[in-house]
């Protein structure tokens, strides 16, 4: 049952058009935009490429918003719509419903990862050992969870309209913050100090230090890890007290309202 | 008979006011059981406590004999609940397959579409659907279920006359597989031809209890029409008359001494025709505080 509901999350992400566009279409634009751009220059000593590492910034760039833009907009929705009532009216518990969304955000999270890293290889020529690739790929797939993560947190904490703006500013401020637009080796210290704390910074990070050699940078791993232990333990949390909450406030809301 | 649903005295306040207040009421494996009250009655808190999604503050609740929440977990029964949506981006047969994976004897796919009318639908995404199709999904998710016992909170709501009738056709289809229906509304004429018991709630409590042409009889007043001279006077009858265009019409407990006093009387009457109470009249009759009449039809 689990695994057919994460089919059908994933299924109808890949239907909707705003996440194509977002989430793989954009990056692929992007990438050959800057890579056009940027990447013409030699490589200094001991640096990456520019069309390496633009390639790994618009990989993170879209599996971020593929992974939080399949929990936090459609969950705040589902909430407000009673999709999520219909469930709790069903046997299955809001543990495997949670799997199944966050399986599901990171599963649509991979299409911009291998897209544009496909892309980079045939449009700008980019070449890494085969290992590379294998760890690059999966290091920075798993790394999408604090974004999953992040938008559970999104969908349960507010309504649907609020939702989509929300997770677009945050992914939008956390990609800038990031150095995802902007190469980090450019960002000043105090700017890189804060870049160095963002899960969007650790998540090209880690694919930066793969795409030049060297295996994943344990500080970059642990601050992803920390992000994630820190928001799942923040989503527990809030359900916990949502469920306390719901038998009162819902149902109070249905029987006040034949009276006025 | 054994017992699918019961309820013990069992109390939901929200705040002052006091939705569901002591109901008890034990519906047997097998029945077909409509819950007929006003809006704010308290069908759907009860129903809602039925399927665990509200916890009663006092008295007792139990589905198969099992607490609320476990008999949902091991798919013994199954709600069309008022107030839930569906998930979108999805085709009504892929949501229903969801609904069949959940449950431990789930209908086909097929089977639980084409109970509801949408076997031509089944590859329609969610998001476009009309609302009578919406709700004839919800159905369906509830049918392809196979549980024992089914709840339906006014399941006809949104449906035009042709989609009630298929829904009620539908659902004595599950009726006659031996489940279990607990359904609530306040369409009247619904309960007559597909219950075989009718609980009247007001105010959280029940009003009346009893097969459907109990509860009509008790609640309401049988109607007597004639056609008459206008130069006659009548007898004294028991009732309420009046007269209009040669037609007298009497509002009576009592038709049956109506008949008689008349049939005595000299009275050049014709087109005797007497009406048994309509359900509408019933059920106001039944729900208005203090009724005596609400008094007589607690007949169990």
């Amino acid at each position: 049952m689990t695994l057919y509901l994460f089919r059908l999350e994933c299924l109808r992400m890949l239907r909707d058009p705003r996440y194509l566009a977002l989430a793989v279409v954009a990056p692929i634009g992007f990438y050959l935009l800057f890579a056009s751009l940027f990447g013409g220059a030699p490589a200094q000593p001991g640096e990456l490429r520019d069309t390496v590492e633009i390639m790994v910034a618009m990989a993170a760039y879209g599996a971020i918003w593929g992974a939080l833009s399949a929990t936090g907009p459609r969950l705040a929705h589902e909430r407000a719509s009673g999709w999520l009532d219909q469930l709790r009216a069903m046997p299955v518990t809001a543990r495997q419903l949670l799997t199944a969304k966050i399986a599901a955000g990171l599963t649509v999270a991979l299409p911009a990862l291998v897209l544009v890293c496909g892309t980079a290889v045939v449009a700008k020529d980019v070449r890494l050992e085969a290992w590379q690739w294998a760890v690059l790929m999966l290091a920075m797939w798993l790394g999408t969870l604090p974004f999953a993560l992040l938008g559970v947190m999104v969908g349960m904490l507010v309504g649907p309209e609020a939702a989509f703006p929300l997770s677009y500013g945050l992914y939008m401020a956390a990609s800038a913050l990031g150095g995802l637009w902007v190469p980090p080796a450019h960002l000043s210290a105090p700017l890189l100090d804060v870049a160095r704390t963002l899960p969007t910074y650790r998540l090209a990070d880690l694919g930066w230090r793969i795409a030049a050699g060297h295996p994943p940078a344990v500080a970059d791993v642990a601050v992803l890890a920390a992000w994630s232990a820190g928001l799942a333990a923040l989503t527990v949390l809030v359900q916990g007290r949502r469920q306390g909450r719901l038998r009162r406030t819902r149902a109070g809301i249905a029987a006040a309202a034949p009276v006025g | 008979m054994e017992t699918a649903i019961a309820l013990d005295r069992a109390t939901k306040r929200f705040g002052g006011i006091t939705a569901v207040d002591g109901l008890s009421l034990e519906i047997g494996r097998g029945s077909t059981v409509a819950l007929l009250g006003a809006n704010g009655a308290g069908k759907s808190t009860t129903v809602g406590m039925l399927m665990g999604l509200l916890q009663p503050d006092a008295g007792r609740v139990t589905v198969a004999g099992r607490p609320p929440r476990q008999a949902v977990a091991e798919g013994r029964i199954a709600a069309m609940l008022q107030d839930s949506g569906l998930m979108p981006g999805v085709t009504a047969a892929e949501l229903v397959g969801l609904a069949r994976r959940m449950y431990p004897a789930p209908l086909p796919t097929a089977e639980a579409l084409e109970l509801a009318g949408l076997r031509e639908l089944a590859g329609r995404r969610v998001e476009r659907m009309s609302g009578g199709q919406a709700q004839r999904l919800k159905f369906a998710l509830v049918a392809v279920a196979g549980a024992q016992t089914m709840l339906l909170d006014e399941p006809t709501r949104a449906l035009d006359v042709q989609g009630r009738r298929e829904f009620w056709a539908a659902m004595r289809n599950c009726a006659a597989a031996g489940r279990t229906i607990l359904f609530a509304t306040h369409y009247l004429d619904e309960v007559e031809e597909n219950a075989d018991r009718v609980v009247v709630l007001a105010r959280g409590r029940v009003a009346a209890d009893g097969d459907p042409a109990r509860i009509r009889e008790a609640g309401g007043r049988a109607v007597v029409r004639f056609r008459r001279p206008a130069d006659e006077a009548l007898p004294a009858l028991p009732g309420e008359v009046a007269d209009e265009r040669g037609w007298t019409t009497v509002r009576t407990c009592a038709p049956d001494d109506v008949v008689r006093r008349l049939a005595a009387s000299d009275v050049a009457w014709s087109d005797l025709r007497v009406s048994p109470p309509s359900l509408d009249e019933s059920f106001l009759a039944l729900t208005t505080t203090a009724s005596p009449l609400a008094e007589e039809a607690r007949v169990r």
